[in-house]
Formats: structure tokens, C-alpha cells, sequence
């Protein structure tokens, strides 16, 4: 055991792990995240926390995440290496530590020109790769990444992301095993929707064992419409939507109900899918939905552990 | 009428290859750029400051120059000496007056009135001497008034330069005969300080074969100045026979036809790649219906009841031996008949050493012994020059040679000792490499035009016809424009390798050292480098770029003063094609300055923008488009010259100013009647 | 090469507006070469600083001159003399040049023409693009000589990061992924195992983050006699 967190103790009891995303607002009342929270409260081991995702300034992961802590909920707080430097991420993560963050996901974030802040200067002093490593280091080595002893201990849960979906594709395993190396306990993959690509992905994971040394959460977004469907396709790097899909978005009557249908049908063929240890969902804009999928794809009630 | 005064277009340290094959280095290029942008004026003076006899060389010529021509690498040399001909009749300029240097005093005896003689006096009175020119015949020109026939050069054509070169202040005397009328003695007795001998080759060479006693024999030159001088016509129709293979057995054969032969045979020694006469010469007379009996030596002349009947000739198998000398092997058994009543020999003409023996000295073989380095004879102060020392050549060579004499004797009356080792030698220009060869446009020669072969037999009228203003400047847009174009100032260069990358024939290339090197000499002088060097280290050799760039100036100044309240446009004009036609150059033109651009690829937008800063109120850039009348030789021109009007437009849309004050159109040749409508919907623009 | 480009005419002519007499001096080597501050586009700027400052009743005159480099302390001295003569001037060259003048000549006031860009080379006639940071501490041997500080919008080490898409970068189709070319000839040469390796933080203080601007020396050919 490492942190002890919900999160690693549902992955290390071998079950299938839930995990959901919330994001937070563009201001400071936290009303309507800590409404979503509670109302999963029963359906998901952990809630990751975006950091300012697509570059837009928002509350604090942290302070998002120590609220959740508040409620007794379990948070997993995203860094990304756009905005600080090595000695802000160091100082964030005691201070998220401190505050009793267990799980912290590592990413290197989407570029500032993205968001409402394009003028801003990137950071980007260490990628994703060395922020694993460097937080893995100061875990274990009690080591900070310029070298001095880091006064007392820690012990937080480390996950980065990985995207099957990026080219080049024969390299994502290679990139995967970096991470693990690096310091990556868990890894929530990008969105799913091209499941064929996704598998082969995996039968390469669990060729080089690779699922046996990291828990591998399926990333899953339900698609609320057709046009969030044709803009995923076209304006977010690094989502692969197959036509197919498109299209039976576009043929179906109810299009909420199909794009829960298609969540459901895509967690139900990844719990089939060798060394895929959980799912993480993705509901965009949609947080109330996530609990009337984990039901309906059976994973309801949640283990206790 | 154009006096031409500015020198520096003829360059002088580098020739085009034309200008160093021409033996007076007459500047090609420059004539042909003159006719190619409608200035025929500019053309003739150009001409005439190195030809003293532009005329005669405008018919005749044996344009060297076209031999040597670049374009021989990429299709067919412009017709060079056709345009000469086409600038002298629509060209107004007097011979341009004499460089200022040191004169020369002194009276000057020349003895020949041929092209070798006439350009010595032509000189030598430019220089200050007082000449005269004496000559046996009654009228000026030697060989080219008595010999070369009308069909080929009419009588006014030399009359034309004889009496310019009379213009220089020359006396002439004819009908006088050296050692006959007078001798060298007597001409330095009456004050002469130097003599000039330039007496052609008067003497028609025979053979000594069986047969040649008796009527029915001619001789070429008798003949053919009996045939120009005195109309002499064969009586009846016979059959003419003419030996030999060279140019004058060509005019011989021709004038036969003309003549009143029935049918006219030429037999000689050379197979047919090997005659000496030029191909075109050949050709028209095989046009005119010469029946040629190639590879056949003379033997014997065939005569019955004393009347020729013809010529038995002998298989000649080799003409000339290893080392190149002639010396013609015949296959004795091999004999032919070729039947016909006359017989006339033209195989090759000789000196006369017979007027100045005694006075000077002569070799074994007859010849005046002659230095060719000094110009001189055994005789202080008597020179020669011509065909008389140098043999038989063309024209243009024995006034090259004659320009020697002049020289030498002006040196000797100088006392300044004159050597031809000592000349300025100029550089030839590199053949064109195949990668630029490769990119040069192809552009079909135009031939000169000339009345057909059955109609010009009939009459001695000139059989060609010359260009019309048109063709001339299409056919004079095909030169290459040799050493005119490009040149890096390689102390501003800063090797950005613009030029490499913008050159439509290769010609920057990259130095082993990393350095850009524009091969001026490889140039086509389209000038697209020029205006996008950034620091304007290219510039062209020959001034007329910058010529057209300074016009737009005071083009702009002169109209924006005058102003009437209507928009004054200046209107930046390709100069070639239709652009250069007489009606387009003198076209009246109001509210408009008309710049005409040596092609606007050449054109630079900070020039337009200098034009808007003078207070032009609208620029109009008109390109030329390609068509049946006559096709641009440059490549990439619309491309670039748009752009460039693009970007000043774009600049001028920066200053919050009207982008369509500057615009750029294209006309072709058959749309320059619409010149005023482009120019009335530029103003339309700008209200 | 440094690349830069010339400043809006308007910024420009704003700038020198409150001057009368005005000199646009061109810088004849690297910004002569990517077509932004040479002769030639100095001449252009000052014949359109001219026609602005007539259409806009602004007195004075504009006058144009280059020089070889204006980064060097003594070909400002070569025309030291024609500079102090007028009231400002607008410099073609790279900030470099605009801040040698200015140090080493106080008195003169100068503004700058271009914006300079970055250090790159012409990937095509007419395109610049840019291939160096200047970061002080070159990675090239380990990314087969394609720099992820410069090409990667993220400077990443470890990279393609999960935007990389086709060959191409999260931030556009237009923008190649510089990993993705990294990988690719890593994958030629054989040495894919390369990237097991995590690169450790780059050290960023020989950059200009490590304390400004940077001074380098060479001992052996300075003349510094005490």
C-alpha cells in the first residue's frame, strides 16, 4: 500500500474500479461541484479534479480537491506542467498533501494559446514525464528534484494519462512503459470511442505485462449530442471518433439517451477487455448523468474496501 | 535623328560573342535591344559608330556575328544582319562625330575604293588626315559595286554610304590607275606622308586544261562586272557551265540564270557539305534552279568545230589532305561528260603585284611582302590592307583590316610605331552553360522575307525583301542580350541566395567558399534578381534599366505639374512587342506619362511607390501576354511583376491609402488598341 | 540567422512622428537576408514614411542609409557623424542593433523598425521559420538533431505528448510535432530504444531563464590589458 487512498485499495482488491471528473467553476462558489460530488457520493472511488483544463482559468484543483476531502469524498488532483514551475508543483503538491489529497494524476496540460489566457507565458519548465518522476522521487527517495531532503514523508497515489489515440501509435505502449517507470501506479486513458483501437492498444499492454504493473482506466465520455459528437471529431486533438458513431448519433431519435447507450455498451465491452482495471468518466458539462451509468452498466452498487 | 552620345552602352571591357565575331566589333546586342524597343534611330547610330558602309553590310553582309551567336546552342541565331538592313531603312542617324583624342596631320594616298579602302579613309579623316582616294574604276565600292550583284546589292545601297563617307570630308579619284597614272613616287613627291594600298583581287584565276583556248570561255569577274555594269546578257540561251564552289561562283551561277542561260550547271571539286560558298547562298541558288555536280574535278573543255559542247570531269574523291591542306585526289578512271556551250571559271581570284613593282617589294609568288603585325610594306609610309594581303574573305573582314591600315598610318604620321599585338584584346564570352541553355525560351526564327525563286530569276531587282517593322522587333527580342544583364556588386552582396532561387535559368550559382556568384556572363538579363536583392547589390551591366528607372522621375514631375484636374496616371509600359511599334511609342497621350520598362519583370515596387510620393495620382503596370504576334522571352515575368504591384498596393492599403491606385494589367500584341481603355479604367479607380 | 519583420507602417510612422528630421537606417546582413530590414526595405520604408508624413502634414524629411551590421560599436563610428544629424533614428536592424546604437551612443534616440522573431532559416524562398531558442545547452545529439525546445510548442524532453496526432501538434494541422519527426528518425537509425531513457528537467539556467541576458567570453581573443 502507498497512500491508502480508496482510489488504490478498490485497484489493489482486483475490482473493477469507477472513477469520475469533475471540473471546477469559472469563479469561486463551489456550490454546483460539491452538488455533482454528492450526488455520486455512492457511484465512484474518486473524483479527479482538472487543473485549469483547455488552459481556462479555474478555481484551483487543490482547493477543489480539499473541499472534497471536506465531505469525506476522495479526490484525485490533476497537475499540469503548463503553469508552474518545479518548485510550484513541489510546493502545490505538500500543501495538497497536507490538506489530504491521496491520488494526484500528472499531465502536461493543454497549451495556454487554448484558452482564455492566450497571451500567457507556458511554463512547461518539466514535461509530464519528469513531473511523475519527480514526484515519484520525492515520495520515495524523499528527494526534491533539485536534490535536497524533503522534511518528513509523503504518500500520495500517482497516475498519469496516456493516449492510445496519438500516433505514433506503435510508440503509446513504449510511452506507457515510460510512465510506469517514471513513477505511474494508474493511468486513465483519453476518451474511448474507437474501441478496435483501443483494444489493440491493450493486447500490447498485456503483451509486455504491462497491465500487471499499472491499473489501466478506460477513459469513457457520454456524448450528450450530435454536435458535441462533430466537435470532439474535429476540434479536440487527441479524440479519435469513428464515422460509424456519427452516424448512429445522427439516426437515433433520442440523442442523450444514445449517447448514454453507447457510454454503457463501451464500459461493458471494456470490462471484457484483458488488463483493463476500471473505467474513468468523462462527463463533460453532463456530471449528473455519471450515476445512471455506473448503474446501468452494472457496476452498482460499489464494492466496499 | 539621333546623335547618339552615350558610349557607355557599347561595353568596353567584355563583348557579347557577336561583337567579338564581327571583325568591327559592332555592338550587336545594343542595335538589336534598339529594334527591339522601337527605337530604329538609336539602331542605325549604334551601327554606324563602328560600320562606315552600314548599307552595304545591311545586304550582304557575311554576318560572322550570327555564327557565333549563343543562340546557336538553343535554337537559331536572330537574323542579325536582317535587322542590320531593317535599321538602316527605318533609321535616322548620322555617323556619330569623331572621339575626341589626337588628330592627325598629314595627306593620306589610299588606292582602292573597295570596303577595305573606304573604311581606311573613313577613318583616317576622322582622325584629321586629309585623303584621298583614288581607284581605276569610275565609281566607288570594288567588289562590292562591280562584282556582287544587283539581285544581291543594289547600286543605291552602296551609293548610300559612299556619299557619307564622302560626308567626312574625302577626295576621290577615279578612273585612275596605279602605275599606270601614277605611282607611289609621285603621290609622296606631291606631299602624300603615307599611301595606303588596298586594291582587292582583281585577277580572275583559270586552268590550263585542254580546251580552254578558244571562244565560249569566261572568267568570273569580267563577267560578273560585265553583267552589273554593263547589262551584258548571253545571246541565245546556252548552257553555262560554272566551275567552282565558293561564294563568287555562286553569284556567277545566279547571275548566268539571269543572264539568259538556259540552264546553268556548277561543277566542283568539294562534295556538297564541303563547298566553301555559304549555305544560304547555295541554297537559293539551288531555289533558282542550278543544277550542282558536286565531287567533280575539271579535265578537259570539249569542243566541236571549235564550239564548246562541255566539260569532261574526273571523280574528285578527297579534296583536301590530312593536314588540311588542299591538294584533291581524283579518281582518274571515273570520267564524266557535262554538256554546254560556255564555260566560266570561278575558282578563285588573285592580286595584281603589276602596279607597284618597282616601287615595292614583291615575293617570288607575286605578292606585295607585307608585315601583317605593322600593316606595312617594304616602302617607309606605304601600308596595305584588304584582300590584297589578307586573300579572299568577305567584306566586313577586309574593312576590318582596312580599319588596321588606318590605324597604323595614323600611328606612323603620329610617330607613334603601331603594332596590331599591342591592341586592347576583350574578352570572349563563355559559350552558355546547358543548364541555362536548357531554361532559354525557344523562339522560331523569322526568315527574311524575298520574292520567289521563279520571279527573281527574271530580273536583276533585289531578291530579298527585308522585315517589316513587326517582324523586325520580334525577330530582334530573340537576342539574348549577351553580358547586358546581371552583375553583383560583390562587396554589398550579402549571399542571401534570393537570385539563386529566383533565377529562371541558373544562372547564380554557389560557390565551393558558400558564396553566391551570378555568372554575368551566363545572364539573360531578365531582371527579376534585380529588385528583390535586400540590399541592392545586382545591377546590370548595360544601362538601360536604369535608363527606364530614372525616366519615371521626371516622366512623373513634367505631368504632375501640368496637371488639369483629372487624375494624372503614369502608365510603367513593357517595351517590346507591340509596345515598341511606331504607332504605340509616338501615341499622343493626355493626363498619362508613359514609361516604357525593358520588361517589367525588371520593375521594383518601392519605384512605384516613389512614383505615388511624387504625387502621381495612379500607377497602371501593363505587362505583355503572349500571343501569335510575338511571345516574351523571359520566364516567370507575370508572376513576379504581379506580386510586386500586389505588395505596394498592400503597403499603400497600410498607409490608409486607395490599394487601387496602383494596378497591374496585361496586354498582348493584338489588344494594344485597348492601351486607353486600361488607362481610362485605372482613372475610373481613382475617382 | 535572425529573422525579423518589419513593424506595422503605422506603428512606425506613430512613432516617428513627433521628429522632423528622420533617418531609416538599414542593417545589411542577417535581416537584409530574410527581407526585413536591408537596404532595400529601407528605402521602402522611408519612401512610405514619406508619403504617410505628406498625406498627414508632418514636417521634416525622411532620409535612408545602410550599414553593414549595426551590432558593432565600429561601424556606428563610421557613420557617427551622419547620425547624430538627426533627430531620431528608425533602425531596420534586429533589437540587437537598436540596443547597440543606443549604448553606444546615448545621445542618439532610435526606434525600432522590425520585430525581430527568432533565429531560423528559409524552408522555402519567402518562409522563415524558426529552428533555435537559444536555450544554451543544445539537445541535439539526443533528438537527432531536431530540436524539441524550438519545434515542441511545450519544449517537452519526453515527448510526443498525447496531442500528437498524423505527425502533427495539438496546437494545428500546420504545425508539425517535433517528437513525431524525432521518433521517426530515431525509428531509421535504429536507436528507438533511445527514448526509454526519462530525460531529466532540462537545465534551464544557461537559458535566459538562468538570470537574463547572457554574456559570453572568450579568454584567449580578448584584448584586456589591465
Amino acid at each position: 500500500m502507498i497512500a491508502g487512498s480508496k482510489l488504490e485499495k478498490t485497484i489493489n482488491s482486483g475490482q473493477f474500479v469507477v472513477t469520475g471528473e469533475l471540473g471546477p467553476p469559472k469563479g469561486a462558489d463551489l456550490t454546483q461541484l460539491k452538488h455533482h460530488a454528492e450526488g455520486m457520493r455512492n457511484h465512484v472511488e474518486a473524483y479527479n479534479i482538472t487543473d485549469n483544463q483547455t488552459a481556462i482559468v479555474r478555481t484551483s484543483s487543490i482547493a477543489c480537491g480539499a473541499t472534497l476531502v471536506q465531505m469525506g469524498l476522495e479526490p484525485i488532483i490533476q497537475i499540469v506542467v503548463r503553469d508552474r514551475n518545479r518548485i510550484c508543483i513541489q510546493s502545490d503538491v505538500l500543501g495538497a498533501h497536507a490538506l489530504g489529497v491521496k491520488n494526484i494524476l500528472c499531465l502536461a496540460g493543454d497549451h495556454q494559446k487554448f484558452g482564455n489566457e492566450p497571451g500567457s507565458k507556458g511554463v512547461f519548465d518539466i514535461d509530464s514525464m519528469q513531473l511523475l518522476k519527480g514526484l515519484k522521487d520525492l515520495r520515495d527517495e524523499k528527494k526534491f528534484m533539485g536534490g535536497e531532503e524533503l522534511n518528513g514523508e509523503l504518500s500520495y497515489f500517482l497516475g498519469a494519462v496516456e493516449n492510445p489515440f496519438a500516433d505514433p501509435f506503435e510508440y503509446r505502449v513504449d510511452r506507457l512503459e515510460k510512465k510506469i517507470k517514471a513513477g505511474a501506479s494508474f493511468i486513465q486513458t483519453q476518451c474511448i470511442f474507437d474501441l478496435d483501437r483501443f483494444e489493440r492498444w491493450m493486447e500490447m499492454v498485456c503483451e509486455r505485462g504491462l497491465h500487471k504493473k499499472v491499473a489501466i482506466l478506460g477513459g469513457v465520455t457520454p456524448i450528450k449530442s450530435l454536435g458535441a459528437a462533430r466537435y470532439m471529431k474535429n476540434n479536440v486533438s487527441g479524440i479519435t471518433i469513428p464515422d460509424e458513431l456519427i452516424e448512429r448519433m445522427t439516426g437515433a431519435e433520442k440523442k442523450k439517451e444514445e449517447g448514454l447507450k453507447i457510454a454503457i455498451e463501451t464500459i461493458q465491452r471494456l470490462k471484457e477487455i484483458e488488463g483493463v482495471a476500471g473505467v474513468h468518466i468523462m462527463a463533460i458539462a453532463w456530471e449528473e448523468v455519471i450515476p445512471e451509468i455506473v448503474e446501468r452498466a452494472g457496476l452498482y452498487p460499489r464494492p466496499k474496501v | 535623328m539621333t546623335h547618339r552620345n552615350n558610349q557607355d552602352l557599347a561595353l568596353k571591357n567584355i563583348h557579347p560573342p557577336c561583337q567579338s565575331a564581327c571583325p568591327l566589333h559592332q555592338g550587336v546586342r545594343d542595335y538589336l535591344l534598339a529594334i527591339a524597343t522601337g527605337n530604329f534611330d538609336m539602331a542605325l547610330a549604334i551601327i554606324k559608330e563602328t560600320n562606315p558602309l552600314p548599307f552595304v553590310c545591311g545586304t550582304i553582309c557575311a554576318h560572322h556575328c550570327e555564327e557565333e551567336c549563343r543562340r546557336n546552342d538553343v535554337d537559331k541565331p536572330p537574323s542579325i544582319r536582317g535587322l542590320k538592313r531593317f535599321a538602316v531603312e527605318h533609321g535616322k542617324a548620322k555617323v556619330p562625330p569623331p572621339v575626341d583624342g589626337p588628330k592627325v596631320r598629314g595627306k593620306v594616298a589610299i588606292i582602292g575604293a573597295g570596303p577595305a579602302g573606304l573604311t581606311a579613309a573613313f577613318d583616317l579623316a576622322r582622325l584629321g588626315a586629309e585623303v584621298t582616294v583614288y581607284d581605276r574604276e569610275k565609281m566607288a565600292g570594288g567588289a562590292v559595286r562591280h562584282y556582287i550583284p544587283l539581285y544581291r546589292l543594289p547600286d543605291e545601297a552602296v551609293d548610300q554610304d559612299i556619299s557619307e563617307i564622302a560626308e567626312q570630308g574625302i577626295t576621290f579619284k577615279y578612273g585612275i590607275e596605279l602605275g599606270k597614272d601614277i605611282t607611289i613616287e609621285q603621290l609622296e613627291k606631291e606631299g602624300c606622308q603615307a599611301v595606303l594600298l588596298a586594291m582587292g583581287l582583281p585577277v580572275s584565276r583559270g586552268l590550263n586544261i585542254p580546251g580552254v583556248e578558244g571562244d565560249g570561255i569566261l572568267y568570273a569577274l569580267p563577267f560578273l562586272q560585265d553583267v552589273k555594269r554593263s547589262g551584258f546578257k548571253f545571246t541565245g540561251n546556252p548552257n553555262v557551265i560554272v566551275i567552282g564552289g565558293g561564294n563568287v561562283a555562286m553569284d556567277v551561277a545566279r547571275s548566268s540564270l539571269r543572264a539568259g542561260a538556259a540552264k546553268v550547271k556548277l561543277s566542283c571539286l568539294e562534295c556538297d557539305e564541303e563547298m566553301p560558298a555559304f549555305r544560304w547562298e547555295i541554297e537559293e541558288a539551288k531555289e533558282e534552279g542550278i543544277e550542282f555536280n558536286n565531287s567533280w574535278g575539271p579535265h578537259a573543255i570539249i569542243r566541236e568545230n571549235g564550239k564548246i559542247t562541255g566539260l569532261e570531269v574526273v571523280e574528285c574523291t578527297c579534296v583536301f589532305d590530312d593536314q588540311g591542306r588542299f591538294n584533291p585526289k581524283m579518281k582518274d578512271d571515273h570520267k564524266e561528260m557535262i554538256s554546254g556551250d560556255i564555260v566560266i571559271f570561278a575558282i578563285g581570284q588573285g592580286g595584281d603585284p603589276e602596279p607597284v613593282r618597282g616601287e615595292i617589294e614583291i615575293d617570288d609568288r607575286g605578292n606585295v611582302v607585307f608585315n601583317s603585325q605593322k600593316m606595312t610594306t617594304s616602302r617607309a609610309g606605304v601600308f596595305s590592307c584588304g584582300e590584297m594581303v589578307t586573300g579572299p574573305g568577305s567584306a566586313v573582314q577586309a574593312m576590318a583590316n582596312g580599319r588596321l591600315a588606318a590605324q597604323a598610318a595614323a600611328g606612323y604620321l603620329q610617330g607613334v610605331p603601331f603594332d596590331c599585338a599591342s591592341l586592347e584584346e576583350v574578352a570572349v564570352l563563355d559559350k552558355l552553360d546547358a543548364k541555362v541553355v536548357e531554361e532559354v525560351v525557344h523562339i522560331e526564327r523569322n526568315a527574311i522575307p524575298m520574292i520567289s525563286p521563279e520571279e527573281r530569276v527574271r530580273h536583276f531587282k533585289q531578291a530579298e525583301l527585308g522585315y517589316d517593322i513587326e517582324t523586325a522587333i520580334c525577330e530582334a527580342r530573340r537576342c539574348l542580350t549577351c553580358a547586358a544583364g546581371a552583375q553583383q556588386d560583390e562587396d554589398l552582396c550579402v549571399h542571401c541566395l534570393t537570385c539563386v532561387r529566383v533565377c529562371p535559368y541558373n544562372v547564380p550559382v554557389i560557390t565551393e567558399e558558400g558564396k553566391v556568384s551570378i555568372r554575368n556572363e551566363q545572364c539573360q538579363a531578365c531582371g527579376l534578381c534585380l529588385s528583390m536583392c535586400p540590399v541592392y547589390a545586382i545591377k546590370f551591366r548595360a544601362p538601360y534599366v536604369e535608363e527606364a528607372v530614372n525616366a519615371i522621375g521626371p516622366a512623373v514631375q513634367k505631368l504632375v505639374d501640368k496637371r488639369n484636374g483629372k487624375p494624372a496616371i503614369l502608365a510603367i509600359t513593357c517595351s517590346y512587342g507591340a509596345f515598341a511599334l511606331p504607332d504605340f511609342v509616338r501615341k499622343e497621350q493626355n493626363n498619362v506619362a508613359v514609361v516604357r520598362y525593358p520588361c517589367v519583370g525588371k520593375l521594383d515596387s518601392v519605384h512605384l511607390l516613389k512614383a505615388i510620393e511624387l504625387g502621381i495620382d495612379g500607377v497602371v503596370v501593363v505587362g505583355c501576354r503572349d500571343s501569335e504576334r510575338g511571345n516574351c522571352q523571359y520566364k516567370d515575368i507575370s508572376y513576379w511583376a504581379e506580386k510586386r504591384v500586389g505588395h505596394a498596393c498592400d503597403m499603400l492599403e497600410t498607409l490608409g491609402m486607395n490599394r487601387e491606385s496602383i494596378t497591374y494589367t496585361e496586354l498582348d500584341g493584338d489588344e494594344i488598341d485597348k492601351f486607353d481603355q486600361v488607362i481610362a479604367e485605372a482613372a475610373e479607380k481613382l475617382k | 540567422m535572425i529573422i525579423a519583420e518589419r513593424k506595422p507602417l503605422e506603428e512606425i510612422a506613430a512613432m516617428a512622428a513627433p521628429y522632423k528630421r528622420v533617418c531609416v537606417l538599414g542593417c545589411n546582413t542577417c535581416v537584409a537576408v530574410c527581407m526585413a530590414g536591408g537596404q532595400k526595405e529601407a528605402e521602402e520604408t522611408a519612401t512610405l514614411l514619406r508619403i504617410h508624413r505628406k498625406k498627414e502634414n508632418v514636417d521634416g524629411e525622411v532620409e535612408v542609409f545602410s550599414i553593414e551590421r549595426q551590432c558593432e560599436f565600429e561601424m556606428i563610428d563610421e557613420v557617427l557623424e551622419k547620425l547624430k544629424s538627426y533627430d531620431v533614428i528608425v533602425s531596420l536592424a534586429c533589437g540587437v542593433g537598436v540596443q547597440t546604437i543606443v549604448e553606444h551612443v546615448p545621445s542618439l534616440r532610435v526606434l525600432p523598425g522590425l520585430n525581430t522573431t527568432s533565429m531560423g532559416y528559409p524552408t522555402e524562398q519567402g518562409v522563415w521559420k524558426e529552428r533555435c531558442l537559444g536555450c544554451g545547452d543544445c539537445v541535439l545529439d539526443l533528438t537527432m538533431g531536431i530540436c524539441p525546445i524550438t519545434r515542441c510548442a511545450k519544449s517537452i524532453l519526453n515527448g510526443p505528448c498525447g496531442g500528437s496526432a498524423e505527425g502533427k501538434c495539438e496546437l494545428g494541422k500546420d504545425v508539425d510535432c517535433a517528437w513525431h519527426l524525432i521518433h521517426e528518425r530515431l525509428s531509421a537509425f535504429g536507436r528507438l530504444s533511445d527514448l526509454e531513457e526519462i530525460q531529466p528537467p532540462k537545465d534551464w539556467s544557461k537559458s535566459h531563464h538562468g538570470g537574463g541576458a547572457r554574456t559570453s567570453v572568450r579568454e584567449d581573443v580578448r584584448i584586456d590589458r589591465g
